[in-house]
């Protein structure tokens, strides 16, 4: 009996292990070793090890500086912003009204759909002669000709971050509201009896009880900032003005079929991704109290 | 709140709803009013939004007709639906199998899998997809659905079992302990007592199995590079890069993929959120 009780477990364990062992762990592994390898496809007698030199061949390029920034600004806008609408979503849904069934559900939505279609979607709203914004400003006079709005890196930086912001805020919001909801009325009782405005409560009682769950909700969708891909490639494809660091790890491996430095650059995407995953550990093992 | 609602509170709510709604709905919309706008209105350059004659007749090219758009799409949608079917059936008995140990059963190592586990979901995909290619390639798996939907589940499974145990973590322990008592196995108590009342979770572990193989991108572009297996999406997509110039099907392509996992969305929100909650939560 006390024998079996102690294989169970491991038993149990085996198909999820050897599958993520074996398409996970071991790939990753096998990432690191090319990452140290002179390993380009179109040489292919020319393997060898070369140490760390596609690592120091990377950081020494302009364009790999270039997509690190594109990245930077597609984090940092993605994050305001969903914290900002996320916020705000949360507390729209949290006001009593026959509405939120139906508001619910379409909160929720964007978060459910493919980001590749999401991309390919939201550049009809930007496109210059069929896309909604230009005939709205055409329409009310704003402007004379259209705008170009995927024409310029730091538009399409902008635009595209606001299309990962759509699929994130949801989940935000939603993750938001159940903390709101689950703030004891009583608090808020107390806190009037004590004379604190609406303002007052909000900042000094609500938004510190929201702030663990936050700290979750922005470093997933920091995480999920870093490793944007289809919907750049919606928006504006492979093009070298609009590529982040995904991107342009995808063209170095899969168009110059350069698999070392590809590896190498996948490697450092990984690391400040990884970053951000711990700071995601820590922040799911706090607890949240109210007393 | 119970305080009544001032006349100043219900514009601001009803303008903030209205806002809301736009920026959520708005593009889908205005991809489904270019969908059923007839490519001779799209291209006459007007600043009208709405078309004189709208048409359904994208739609149909793409349901019905038998030339290669149409038979492309298709076969992108079943596609996509075995994936679907292939991923629930294989992956969620893998999760429950992964989850219920380690939420319930004491052993050395819980700690550091559940940690791997969190600090998965932070690897991007392309940090393995060059050894998988050449696995792949090498098993001849490239353009089978079998592989394809294995590494799919790897990609899922980390979320998926977190879900399951921050709900596992919940459940008393004495609904065990009386079923041990009454003599039943720590197998048998699994499936007769854990599980019948997990069903919440276990569905919206489902749900999100479903909407994350249907949204795959990345993964299907490299490993399935024919049409033989290639997903909806990625069908979808290229539609903009290379099928087609027309702007309309291109916009009814795209509302087509984004069907299913909206009725999902609408109809099973409920579940959906538990599972978006307790993703994010310790439990």
């Amino acid at each position: 009996m006390k024998k079996k009780r102690n294989v169970l477990p491991y038993a149990m364990l085996i198909p999820g292990s050897v599958l993520m062992i074996a398409l996970v762990f071991y790939p990753i592994i096998v990432t690191f070793y090319y990452s140290l390898q002179h390993m380009k496809l179109t040489a292919p007698q020319d393997n060898r090890f070369v140490g760390l030199q596609n690592y120091q061949k990377i950081l020494s390029d302009s364009s790999f500086w270039y997509s690190l920034q594109n990245s930077m600004v597609i984090l940092v806008v993605v994050v305001v912003l969903t914290a900002v609408v996320g916020l705000a979503i949360a507390l729209l849904l949290n006001v009593d009204s026959k509405l939120n069934g139906v508001l619910t559900a379409i909160a929720i939505i964007p978060w459910a759909l493919p980001p590749i279609v999401n991309g390919v979607m939201w550049r009809w709203i930007f496109h210059p002669s069929f896309g909604f914004l230009n005939r709205l400003l055409l329409r009310l006079d704003l402007v004379e000709q259209p705008v170009q709005w995927l024409n310029s890196r730091w538009s399409i930086m902008l635009i595209a971050s606001l299309v990962v912001a759509w699929r994130n805020i949801p989940f935000c919001a939603v993750v938001t509201l159940s903390s709101l909801q689950a703030i004891p009325r009583q608090i808020y009782e107390s806190a009037v009896i004590d004379g604190s405005g609406t303002w007052q409560t909000f900042k000094h009682i609500t938004l510190p009880l929201l702030v663990p769950s936050f700290g979750i909700v922005l470093t997933s969708t920091s995480i999920n900032a870093i490793n944007v891909f289809d919907e750049i490639v919606s928006l504006s494809g492979y093009g070298d003005m609009s590529k982040n660091l995904m991107i342009d790890a995808y063209l170095r491996t899969f168009s110059f079929l350069d698999y070392g430095v590809g590896s190498a650059l996948t490697y450092i995407i990984m690391i400040l991704a990884g970053i951000l995953g711990l700071i995601y550990i820590r922040n799911v093992y706090r607890e949240v109290s109210y007393l | 709140m119970s305080r009544k609602k001032s006349p100043a509170f219900r514009v601001v709510y009803t303008l903030a709803i209205i806002c809301f709604v736009a920026f959520s709905l708005g593009p889908i919309l205005w991809s489904f009013i270019m969908s059923i706008t007839p490519q001779s209105e799209m291209l006459a350059n007007s600043t009208n939004f709405f078309p004189k004659n709208p048409t359904f007749q994208n739609y149909i090219k793409l349901i019905a007709d038998s030339d290669q758009q149409g038979l492309l799409f298709r076969k992108g949608l079943v596609n996509s639906i075995k994936a679907a079917f292939l991923s629930l059936l294989l992956g969620i008995p893998f999760a429950v199998s992964f989850a219920y140990p380690l939420a319930r059963i004491k052993f050395k190592g819980v700690k550091l899998i559940r940690d791997i586990l969190l600090f998965t979901m932070a690897i991007p995909v392309f940090a393995t997809i060059i050894p998988l290619y050449r696995l792949f390639v090498s098993l001849q798996l490239l353009d089978n659905l079998f592989g394809l939907v294995l590494v799919y589940i790897t990609s899922f499974l980390p979320l998926t079992v977190w879900l399951l145990i921050s709900y596992f973590d919940t459940l008393p322990r004495e609904l065990e302990e009386a079923a041990y008592v009454d003599g039943c196995s720590r197998f048998g108590t699994m499936v007769r007592i854990i599980l019948p009342i997990s069903y919440p979770i276990i569905f919206a572990a489902s749900l999100i199995v479903f909407l994350t193989t249907w949204n795959q991108f990345q993964i299907p572009l490299i490993l399935a590079p024919s049409h033989a297996t290639k997903p909806i999406a990625v069908v979808a997509s290229e539609f903009v890069t290379k099928i087609t110039v027309d702007y309309g099907l291109m916009n009814a392509g795209g509302i087509l993929a984004l069907i299913p996992p909206s009725i999902v969305a609408i109809v099973f929100r409920k579940f959906l959120i538990t599972g978006i909650v307790g993703g994010a939560t310790k439990g």
